[in-house]
């Protein structure tokens, strides 16, 4: 089974080639519009003070996102991070914060982060989302984080997330505790989650 | 033979009365999966020296036997193998390497020690600035 990890975690993991070098440091992730897949990753620069790089990493280029490193094949995967991002936007600028509801408008929360599978495939398998109150009551002075799989019917309408009503019966409040939960639910990722 | 057992070997040569050095390092080429270099080093403040793997007579015992002293024409990327990190295919960690045994023969890799186990020479992908990458096994 894939490790799924969290988008934000993999932020300063090293971009390592096949052949043992290090190119560059992960920025931000990239997803496309519906929050399925992984696209890209904006980089940084390798050293103490370097800043953004002006080139990407798209995910075609990306031999295995694992737990230490994300693994390309050679440099010359990497492309002008404008041309990748024309019609994508960093998880940052999207996604985070962005509010997530249910299609009766019941409201879950706020999205903190967004879940994704390790390996080759790049799916999204979910999000830590900040809980609303109404949807889970939990301790006055803040509001509980809970894992919520994305289902194969999420809709992103503007910087809300709609999610069916029957896909977030069942949450996690741990990555262990969401990865079998993600394990056990039917869903499009089945083929990268052996 | 391991590299840890090469490592401060005397180096001698033929023509020359006393020892050139101690070998510092062994260099490897990932691609031929052998070494391709020896390192050595005249004494502490003196500056590192390398030779091809082909100027090597014999390894051991005691010293390493060289026929000649030419510098090779290219110098090899400096990728010390021992201490490395190592990293799988799959972007995860695999400890660091701990020795390396090869053949002193041929000077080709048989097995990689790394703290997390025994890797095989023919799992080698790639040896760069930032890790030793095998694949996974």
């Amino acid at each position: 089974m894939s490790e799924l990890m969290t988008a934000r975690s993999l932020t300063t993991r090293p971009v390592v080639t096949l052949g043992g070098d290090a190119v560059a440091h992960v920025k931000d992730t990239v997803c496309d519009a519906a929050a399925s897949r992984i696209t890209g990753f904006t980089l940084t620069g390798r050293g103490l003070l370097s800043g953004p790089m002006k080139e990407g990493l798209p995910w075609s280029a990306v031999h295995a996102l694992g737990h230490d490193a994300v693994m390309i094949r050679d440099r010359r995967g990497l492309v002008a991070a404008a041309a990748m991002m024309v019609h994508q936007q960093t998880l940052r600028a999207r996604m985070l914060g962005a509010r997530m509801v249910t299609e009766t408008g019941t409201e879950i929360g706020t999205v903190l982060d967004v879940v994704v599978a390790g390996g080759t495939g790049g799916w999204v398998v979910g999000f830590r989302v900040a809980a609303s109150r109404g949807f889970l009551p939990g301790p006055t002075r803040h509001r509980r984080r809970v894992y919520v799989p994305r289902g194969d019917k999420l809709l992103v309408a503007g910087r809300a997330f709609v999610l069916p009503g029957d896909a977030v019966r069942h949450v996690a409040d741990d990555l262990p505790g969401f990865t079998s939960l993600v394990g056990g639910v039917p869903g499009y990722w089945k083929g990268s989650l052996p | 033979m391991l590299f840890t057992e090469v490592r401060g070997l005397p180096v001698v040569s033929p023509a020359e009365a006393g020892p050139l050095g101690t070998v510092t390092s062994l260099t490897v080429d990932i691609a031929s999966r052998a070494v391709s270099h020896v390192r050595l080093r005249g004494s502490r403040l003196r500056r590192e020296t390398v030779l091809p793997w082909d100027a090597v007579h014999a390894v051991g015992p005691g010293a390493v036997r060289v026929r000649s002293t030419a510098a090779p024409d290219t110098l090899p990327p400096r990728h010390d193998l021992l201490g490395r990190r190592v990293l799988t295919e799959a972007g995860a960690e695999h400890g660091t390497v701990l020795d390396v045994a090869f053949d002193p023969e041929a000077g080709r890799l048989l097995a990689v020690f790394t703290t997390r186990g025994e890797v095989s020479a023919d799992r080698l992908l790639g040896l760069g600035d930032h890790a030793l990458v095998v694949r996974a096994g």
